[in-house]
């Protein structure tokens, strides 16, 4: 209680012109204390963020309330006193660590700099300081990294080079807006715990921006939602994760656990559960798998000459009506794997069998036919569509794949009728892309992989880049279809929340391989792999401190 | 195996600059041969006999003969372009049938007036355009940045021929502020020894300081109309590329992490030079194609001058020759420029 | 599953192309003038015989070198011709030659530039070799050369700055095309079963053009730039045809001596002419990027 307020705002107000993107902000972090700031795109986290530097991105006003660090108000410091509470008293670290450095000095120099900004001290000095707490943020062979671009560290040693560039000048605060937003899901609980780690030691005040509820459950003691602007709820993080006050923190809270209960493959009948496999195939014998993968590799040529083996003689097999999912972090060749399998890339050796026939080295004119039965969905929900096509056209596009399907009043019938299997209006039919939100454009792009009817489709990371609540949705609405359209299919993802709810298989790849292939709840229950078990611990489910906090009742 | 071990390790041993200048050196090669057959090419566009054309109203059966001979016209085209290639490497780029001299000593006569010319345009035009764009980036919506924002667009609609009539108009003729727009120094006075080529340096090498200011103020008017015209454009490119960095998130990081303003701008500055690097090369084939029409106007007599004479007088190997000359020339600008980019980008491999 | 997503906030009206055009001038002055000089030049080109005062190639020995009086409204030539009026016909030759030009470089560079851009391989790497080395010359001197070379006739003016412009649109395409084929939405066509042709055209093309349009009126503002200044040395239109250029050179000797009214004028026309197109390049820019457009 008689902790020391490092910095708060007092009824803060931003507005860009007429339009307010912050109303009444109330929020307080004092020493010693990690406050979590959750919400959805666009909810203002970021302007909150830097509003608390006293740094509004242009167009934005303070229009009402103040924010206070030490006593004083920003908006009474002189711009050299706020260049010093920048950095010196109040760290921001952002999102993309490689964009944050400059890319033409060694980082090393840029810590320094940042540090002589605030500090009278010799070039020298500076430096050793730099050094000496890149081995702090365990930076190994912290003399040679310094003399390093950004450009040849990697996006997790880039990030550690951020924070110690905010710790370097001894602030009070720290500010972490999405620091991890990108990174690998080993990699971020590493950041997040050495940045937690470093700010409790030195007992500093941290701020943590994200949508991620895992993550606040994992690390903060306080939690504040926003919500347009405002901030909604305010609690310790134990009793919101107990029961939200606001229906707005329920529907999060919600959101983030939307993966109720482990899939058996045997499913009792309840709504939440998958289809057995095989139940609702439409074609072809129940005992053969509908797609093999043997021995697929895929190598690309390195930019140094050497060769790259994306995808190492993997082997996959998929049942009818089944869901495999394809767990990898980035540069797994998970994504590779997928392309091969519709296609977009050539395999260098290997077969893929399809419904019994071998599709991996057919000519491509010959595969064209296969593509009204195997189909992809895109990770990111806009770039996938072409922005100049209207919904309705590009729902229609493979259509000239099913020759069931000719007349324009038959196009037009489909369209309609998948519009309404993802749950979309039929006014969206005549709207182009930009003007959809990012779950109504991952909607269409399902719509469009569905419009011919396939047997098989590829999901790739179809749930990333959304927020929580959307992606909750989508989750739902992928279960809903694997039951109405008895699909089979291949889910890539990095995301293992997604994961136990959408797969009867899970197989876990790395570097090329896979490591590790068996049932859902075998994977998650009793993992065989170390890299699985790494992955799975990575993961910052709500739960385990919500099961924690029991126990410790008990 | 062992050998390419070697290879590659010497190779990585020696200093970036190094590797970089011999990893594009090799390049010219290729380049200085497509330069030369596109100037060959050039000539046998001409419709008609080219050694009819070439002599001109001049030609009798005998210099026919000896032409035709010369440039190995009876053979194919390939045995055509193989005498043309010889003649080039012994440095013969035949004869101009104005000047009745060998085209490559009325170049290199000529060619340190453009030069001259050239240079100082240069200085001017990069004095004037890149610290008014990176105050008008710095300082967004102050009076620099909305000037420089309709210069940078009314500049490029500038006529450089038109630009230097009207400054002779109104410095020379109405206010008799300039000097006679006629050469490149005052006939009275004699060029100064031959050092540099360039007549100013050369007079305050000799320390004449006549010849000196005859020189310098005989600049004045072709330089500042190159300057007025090609400022706007490299203006325009100027807070282009300087903007995208000014705006980086790089740049925003430092700013809040307390960095001073100064040293941000110095920061956004090393990181615009690679950029700047590639704008002044173009800038120097803007300027020696401006010189030609500039030139014409001041009676330079430079390279410039002397290709519209070539032109005018359908002088042919004058012409082949300037072109050639021209070309090379950029070619080895655009070198410069390619190695000094390398060096001063670290994200560069070489 | 009630959850249908509500609509992205911004409605969903179709708001006409015209509409938006007329709100975008209003509130660009800027953009309003170089439409304003540009309808006036193609009045010009279509009303020359109406909006001329003199025939434009009538010598008259007796009025030579008359400044600009109630007779002749921006004086004469050294052959007495009215510059009034070839400075109004003069139009359709400048314009003439810079919009063919500039139109054949992009039906000619366009395609290339997909087709490169598209398809890897040495043909296309060739190309682009001979396209970097085309612009490695200095455009002026290349134009002067071209032209001297194929004879100083209007239609080589136009070809050879259609051969120099060329490149620049096919470049401009390349570079999209390079970015666009590694977007997702064409590997989602070729999903689709889409054929390599409606990629190109249906997908790539239109997402590729913007850049290039405005390319056009920067190139056509260029052409009429070079067009005057390669008249203006004697490699290009002859006398007595009237052409912007060549009416600054017939007067170049004489604004020595304060005669100034026979360059000055057809400059002022050069410069009005190219400020339209570049003022009307700006604003496209601007119009068609949906970033800076909003």
């Amino acid at each position: 209680m008689s902790k020391k307020v490092l910095l708060e705002t007092r009824d803060l107000s931003v507005a860009f012109g007429d339009k307010l993107a912050l109303d009444r902000v109330n929020i307080a972090l004092a020493e010693n204390e990690v406050v979590g700031i959750v919400g959805e795109t666009g909810a203002g986290k970021s302007l909150l963020a830097r509003s608390l530097i006293g740094l509004l991105p242009p167009g934005a006003e303070r229009t009402n309330g103040d924010v206070w660090s030490d006593g004083r108000a920003l908006s009474t410091m002189s711009p050299a006193e706020l260049r010093n509470l920048r950095g010196g008293v109040v760290s921001l670290i952002g999102t993309n660590a490689k964009a944050l450095l400059d890319p033409v000095q060694p980082v090393g120099e840029q810590v320094a700099t940042v540090l002589r900004s605030h500090r009278r001290l010799s070039h020298r000095a500076a430096r050793q300081a730099a050094v000496k707490l890149f081995r702090q943020v365990g930076i190994t062979d912290p003399e040679s990294r310094a003399t390093a671009y950004p450009h040849q560290l990697s996006g997790g040693m880039a990030q550690r080079i951020v924070i110690a560039m905010a710790l370097v000048a001894g602030p009070k605060v720290v500010l972490a807006d999405d620091a991890t937003l990108g990174l690998d899901a080993t990699i971020q609980v590493q950041v997040l715990d050495l940045l937690v780690e470093r700010c409790r030691t030195e007992g500093l005040g941290t701020l943590i921006i994200t949508h991620d509820l895992g993550i606040v459950s994992q690390y903060c003691d306080r939690v504040a939602i926003m919500k347009g602007g405002q901030i909604v709820e305010q609690n310790d993080v134990s009793a919101f994760l107990a029961g939200p006050q606001t229906s707005y923190g329920q529907e999060l809270l919600k959101a983030a656990k939307v993966r109720p209960t482990l899939i058996k493959g045997d499913g009792d009948g309840d709504g939440e559960t998958l289809p057995k496999v095989g139940d609702g195939t439409r074609t072809g014998p129940k005992s053969s798998p509908l797609l093999q993968i043997r021995d697929m590799v895929k190598h690309f040529r390195g930019r140094d000459g050497g060769v790259v083996k994306a995808v190492d003689e993997i082997s996959i097999e998929i049942g009818r009506g089944e869901t495999l999912a394809l767990v990898g972090e980035s540069g797994s060749g998970k994504t590779t794997a997928g392309q091969c399998i519709v296609r977009l890339l050539d395999i260098n050796c290997g077969e893929i069998v399809f419904d019994g026939k071998e599709i991996g080295n057919l000519p491509a004119s010959e595969f064209r036919a296969m593509r009204k039965r195997i189909q992809m969905v895109f990770q990111e929900p806009y770039v996938a569509l072409n922005p100049r096509w209207r919904v309705e056209d590009l729902i229609s596009e493979p259509l000239s794949l099913d020759e069931t399907v000719r007349s324009a009043a038959d196009r037009r019938s489909r369209v309609l009728e998948m519009l309404e299997a993802v749950r979309l209006p039929k006014t969206l039919a005549k709207v182009f892309p930009h003007e959809l939100t990012a779950g109504e454009q991952k909607r269409v792009g399902m719509a469009r992989a569905l419009a011919t009817r396939p047997d098989f489709v590829v999901f790739d990371e179809p749930t990333t880049a959304l927020d929580i609540r959307v992606r909750a949705q989508i989750i739902d609405l992928i279960r809903t279809l694997q039951r109405e359209m008895g699909l089979s299919a291949l889910f890539i993802t990095h995301d293992l929340n997604s994961v136990r709810s959408l797969a009867h298989r899970v197989a876990v790849m790395r570097y090329g391989k896979i490591v590790e292939t068996g049932d859902t709840s075998t994977i998650f229950e009793r993992p065989g792999h170390d890299y699985t078990r790494m992955l799975l611990d990575a993961e910052l489910p709500i739960e385990r401190v919500a099961e924690k906090d029991l126990m410790g009742a008990i | 195996m062992g050998f390419s071990m070697t290879i590659s390790d010497t190779w990585h041993r020696l200093p970036r600059p190094v590797r970089i200048v011999l990893a594009r050196l090799p390049l010219l090669v290729p380049q200085m041969l497509g330069v030369i057959f596109v100037t060959f090419i050039l000539v046998r566009l001409l419709p008609g006999d080219p050694v009819l054309l070439m002599l001109g109203n001049m030609a009798t059966e005998e210099s026919i003969a000896t032409l035709r001979e010369q440039l190995g016209l009876d053979g194919s085209i390939w045995s055509q372009f193989l005498v043309y290639f010889q003649n080039l490497i012994q440095g013969d780029l035949g004869v101009s049938m104005f000047t009745s001299n060998p085209v490559i000593k009325d170049l290199l006569e000529r060619a340190p007036a453009t030069l001259e010319l050239i240079t100082y345009a240069m200085i001017l035009t990069l004095l004037i355009a890149v610290p008014t764009a990176i105050y008008a980036t710095v300082r967004p919506k102050s009076i620099v940045d909305r000037a420089s924002r309709v210069y940078g667009l009314a500049a490029g609609s500038l006529p450089d021929f038109w630009v230097a009539l009207l400054l002779i108009f109104i410095f020379f003729t109405t206010f008799g502020i300039a000097v006679a727009p006629f050469g490149r120094i005052d006939p009275m006075l004699s060029a100064p020894e031959f050092v540099t080529g360039f007549y100013t340096l050369d007079a305050l090498l000799a320390g004449d300081l006549q010849a000196f200011l005859s020189a310098g103020s005989r600049l004045l008017l072709p330089v500042i109309t190159l300057a007025i015209v090609n400022s706007g454009a490299l203006m325009k490119m100027t807070s282009s590329a300087f903007g995208e960095i000014w705006h980086s998130d790089f740049i925003q990081h430092q700013r809040a992490s307390g960095v001073p303003e100064r040293k941000i701008i110095r920061a956004a500055l090393r990181n615009s030079l690679p950029p700047l690097i590639t704008l002044t090369g173009f800038l120097f084939g803007f300027l020696l194609g401006a010189a030609v029409l500039v030139e014409t106007i001041f009676s330079w007599g430079g390279l410039g001058q002397y290709a519209v004479m070539a032109v005018i007088n359908s002088d042919y190997p004058a012409l082949q020759g300037f072109v050639l000359v021209a070309a090379a020339f950029i070619l080895i600008v655009y070198l410069i420029v390619d190695v000094l980019y390398e060096i001063v980008d670290p994200r560069i491999e070489v | 599953m009630s959850a249908t997503m509500t609509p992205a906030e911004t409605p969903h009206t179709d708001l006409s192309a015209t509409s938006d055009l007329g709100r975008f001038l209003v509130r660009r002055p800027a953009a309003l003038i170089g439409l304003t000089l540009l309808v006036l030049q193609i009045l010009a080109i279509i009303f020359a015989p109406v909006l001329s005062t003199h025939d434009p190639m009538q010598a008259n020995a007796l009025r030579s070198l008359q400044p600009p009086s109630w007779e002749n409204w921006l004086g004469t030539d050294v052959s007495g011709m009215d510059i009034y009026s070839r400075i109004i016909y003069a139009t359709r030759i400048n314009l003439l030659i810079s919009v063919t030009a500039v139109g054949a470089a992009f039906i000619v560079g366009v395609p290339i530039g997909l087709l490169v851009g598209y398809y890897r391989g040495w043909a296309s790497n060739l190309t682009m070799r001979v396209f970097d080395f085309v612009q490695s010359f200095p455009v002026f001197v290349m134009g002067m050369a071209l032209v001297s070379v194929m004879g100083q006739e209007i239609w080589n003016v136009a070809i050879a700055l259609g051969v120099l412009f060329t490149p620049v649109f096919a470049r401009l395409i390349r570079a999209e095309t390079l970015s666009l084929r590694e977007r997702s939405f064409i590997a989602a066509a070729k999903c689709s079963g889409a054929t390599d042709i409606k990629i190109l055209f249906r997908h790539i093309l239109p997402n590729a053009l913007s850049p290039a349009i405005v390319q056009i009126s920067i190139s056509i503002g260029m052409a009429i730039l070079l067009t005057a200044g390669l008249s203006f040395i004697g490699a290009g239109v002859r006398m007595p045809t009237p052409e912007w250029g060549l009416m600054v050179s017939t007067g170049s000797q004489q604004m020595i001596l304060g005669i100034w009214w026979v360059s000055f004028f057809p400059g002022l026309a050069i410069i009005l002419s190219v400020l339209s197109f570049a003022l009307i390049a700006d604003a496209a820019r601007d119009f068609i990027d949906p970033r800076r457009a909003r």
